[in-house]
């Protein structure tokens, strides 16, 4: 009902005979299906059959949440049932396995379907419960390979980022617990995982994304002091200016700038900062080299609208801190906004409203 | 059903590619449960109460608000009714927050809250306890149903079919707000959950969600407005995060957000137009997610909402907070 990407193609009142009889059967057979898992539910048979046959309606149609819903029940039914002679059970782990498989198998097919990924997350942090927390951090580990491959096939999958999110803190959290005097902090790691991944597609506005979440955190749990947080804004700030060079008609990497650049002020909430002890003199000298560095790449591109916004809240930052500057002319100023009218006339009210408030 | 051609009659003197195919649109939509001997439809019955939600609203917004039989409508939604107070997708689906909502709006749309009193004694209360329970009492966010996944469209769904039923007042307002502004991101823009990338349909739930609580003035504007108008493409067409591709859909999730805060003036609304229009099927009706694809009610109704916003000639107008006739939500909230 909500269908993407796909051709329209001639309808259905087109489809001859012989495909209309198929697709008569194939409703037949799926409605037979759905009504055979649903009468078993409803009479409570929760059995390794009625699993299977689950298995089966949910392979045909994964969107279908009330069966997931009851795929939870019959599991935990089977979690606590004991084995008998004619229900031989599964192990528990035999059950996890198997839904772990299940829902690797489906992800691949529909990476973008929330019941899947939701069940896959419900199912581990069940066996935390069943088989331990060593088992259970195992098992975690293993995700990070799940998403790693869910991010070859499609990284910009938010659901494999919030998953990963996700089973970091999974795995932080049972690590904390096991040894309570290391931290278990994976910050580095995720945001090494963060380069890679930037480095493969500079236009990954994801891991743009995830990487200026981390950074606070990198901060403080290293209790960085000013020489390392400077070390660290520095190297961000060649890493953005570097992959602008690159592309500069990219959008992610211009979002992670002024993300940076938006560090720097003085009104920045004291949580969000990257250096906390810049006074105004080194502020302004960032921000003259920033628009140095764009300036530059304006000889090549002078129909990047890009670079002439970066100047013009470059300026306007510049401005926070030093009323008198001789880095840039309300002139400039001027200029740089018509530029921004002329090349990006989609936006023309914006600039309108832009140039009314920086009094241009 | 109204026979008679509404709002839409004078568009046949407007240039081809500025026709919206009416007409066809309401006879697609009303197909739409007709089409059984289609796998797709029984594939599809997850989506069934939501699909309803879409179809008449967009029969609304068509000016065609009779186009769909009101007493099958109502047989429907009651028949996904759970004695609890939420609502399945279907028959022998089980509750959830998405079909509640949907629920609800369609009872409001349909004027039809003492018929839900008449089915079910204290219907509307039990429907606002069964969302007040999903209320996480620690975070603030909502849970969708009963197995704890926690969204912040599940948020915005509570806060939506709470306020049209006038029971804001069953939930912590406050600790849902704080919840919200803690989703939002330094692109001034907001995800799923705290720490989940920028996505412009969480941003739609969030901004409308500040909105209902009365809280816009916690939304960066100026940061917010600048990234929703960097989603227009060239070709005049909505993406939902950067550097991706167009979409019908977002015309509502990008544009209701901007015009909740003032700034649709901010993209150009005529070569968007023109793009929402290239992605009808001008033979059988219908909306696509892009020019030449298959159709369907939910880029129908939100690619429609999106010309409500537009102000394309003679569609009804609609609410950016609620995608329901502007008319409707007026009366249900009183003002």
């Amino acid at each position: 009902m909500a269908s993407h990407g796909i051709t329209r193609g001639p309808g259905t009142a087109a489809r001859s005979e012989e495909a209309r009889q198929k697709e008569l059967q194939q409703i037949t057979a799926y409605k037979d299906l759905m009504d055979l898992v649903n009468t078993k539910l409803a009479e409570r048979q929760y059995t390794i059959e009625v699993l299977g046959l689950a298995t089966k309606l949910l392979n045909e149609n994964p969107e279908y949440y009330t069966i997931w819903n009851h795929r939870r029940r019959v599991l935990l039914a089977l979690f606590s049932a004991t084995p008998s002679e004619e229900a031989p059970a599964q192990s528990s782990e035999e059950l996890v396995q198997g839904d772990l498989l299940l829902t690797f198998a489906l992800l691949r097919k529909f990476p973008k379907c929330y019941w899947i990924w939701n069940h896959r997350n419900w199912v581990l942090r069940e066996a935390e419960s069943i088989l331990g927390a060593d088992a259970a951090h195992q098992l975690w580990l293993g995700e990070l390979q799940l998403v790693n491959k869910m991010h070859q096939a499609d990284s910009r999958n938010f659901h494999a980022w919030s998953y990963r999110r996700f089973v970091v803190a999974q795995l932080e959290r049972l690590a904390t617990s096991a040894h309570a005097t290391t931290s278990g902090s994976l910050v580095e790691s995720e945001f090494n995982y963060t380069t890679k991944m930037i480095k493969t597609n500079l236009s990954n506005f994801s891991a743009w994304h995830n990487r200026g979440k981390l950074i606070p955190r990198l901060l403080g749990e290293g209790n960085a002091d000013s020489k390392t947080r400077r070390a660290l804004l520095d190297a961000e700030l060649a890493l953005i200016c570097e992959a602008i060079n690159t592309d500069p008609f990219d959008q992610s990497i211009w979002f992670y700038h002024q993300y940076l650049i938006s560090t720097l002020s003085p009104s920045c909430p004291p949580e969000d900062l990257i250096v906390s002890d810049l006074n105004n003199g080194e502020r302004q000298k960032y921000y003259e080299h920033e628009m140095e560095y764009i300036k530059e790449i304006l000889d090549d591109e002078a129909d990047c609208k890009w670079i002439y916004e970066a100047l013009l809240y470059l300026a306007e930052a510049y401005l926070e801190v030093e009323g008198g500057t001789k880095a840039f002319t309300t002139k400039d100023m001027q200029s740089w906004l018509d530029e921004l009218k002329r090349l990006d006339p989609l936006r023309k009210g914006r600039w309108e409203d832009l140039g009314r408030r920086l009094d241009l | 059903m109204s026979l008679v051609s509404g709002p839409g009659r004078g568009m046949t003197a407007m240039p081809a590619e500025m026709q919206l195919y009416v007409d066809r649109h309401v006879r697609y939509i009303q197909s739409l449960d007709t089409r059984k001997d289609e796998l797709e439809y029984w594939l599809t019955e997850h989506l069934r109460l939501n699909g309803l939600y879409w179809g008449l609203t967009a029969l609304h917004l068509l000016g065609h608000p009779d186009a769909l039989a009101r007493e099958g409508v109502l047989a429907f939604v009651f028949s996904c009714l759970h004695e609890d107070g939420g609502f399945g997708a279907a028959p022998g689906h089980d509750a959830h927050m998405l079909y509640t909502v949907s629920g609800v709006q369609i009872l409001a749309t349909l004027d039809a809250f003492d018929e839900l009193e008449e089915r079910m004694k204290g219907g509307r209360q039990k429907i606002g306890q069964y969302i007040a329970n999903l209320q996480d009492p620690d975070t603030g966010t909502f849970a969708g149903d009963e197995w704890g996944e926690q969204d912040t469209r599940f948020l915005y769904g509570a806060l939506n079919a709470l306020s049209l039923m006038g029971l804001l007042h069953l939930v912590d307002i406050e600790k849902a707000v704080q919840h919200i502004q803690s989703c939002a991101n330094f692109d001034g823009a907001y995800g799923t959950s705290p720490g989940a990338e920028s996505h412009s349909g969480q941003v739609f739930t969030c901004v409308a969600a500040l909105t209902i609580a009365g809280r816009l003035d916690l939304v960066n504007q100026e940061k917010l407005g600048a990234w929703l108008s960097e989603r227009q493409l060239k070709n005049g067409g909505l993406n939902g995060r950067p550097e991706k591709k167009e979409d019908v859909c977002y015309s509502w999730w990008v544009m209701s957000s901007m015009a909740m805060l003032n700034k649709l003036h901010w993209i150009d609304g005529e070569k968007l137009t023109k793009f929402i229009l290239q992605c009808q099927d001008p033979e059988l009706g219908g909306l696509a997610d892009r020019p030449g694809d298959m159709v369907d009610v939910f880029h129908t109704v939100f690619g429609i909402a999106g010309l409500s916003l537009l102000k394309y000639p003679g569609l009804v107008e609609v609410d950016p907070v609620y995608c329901m006739p502007r008319a409707v939500t007026r009366r249900c909230l009183g003002k």
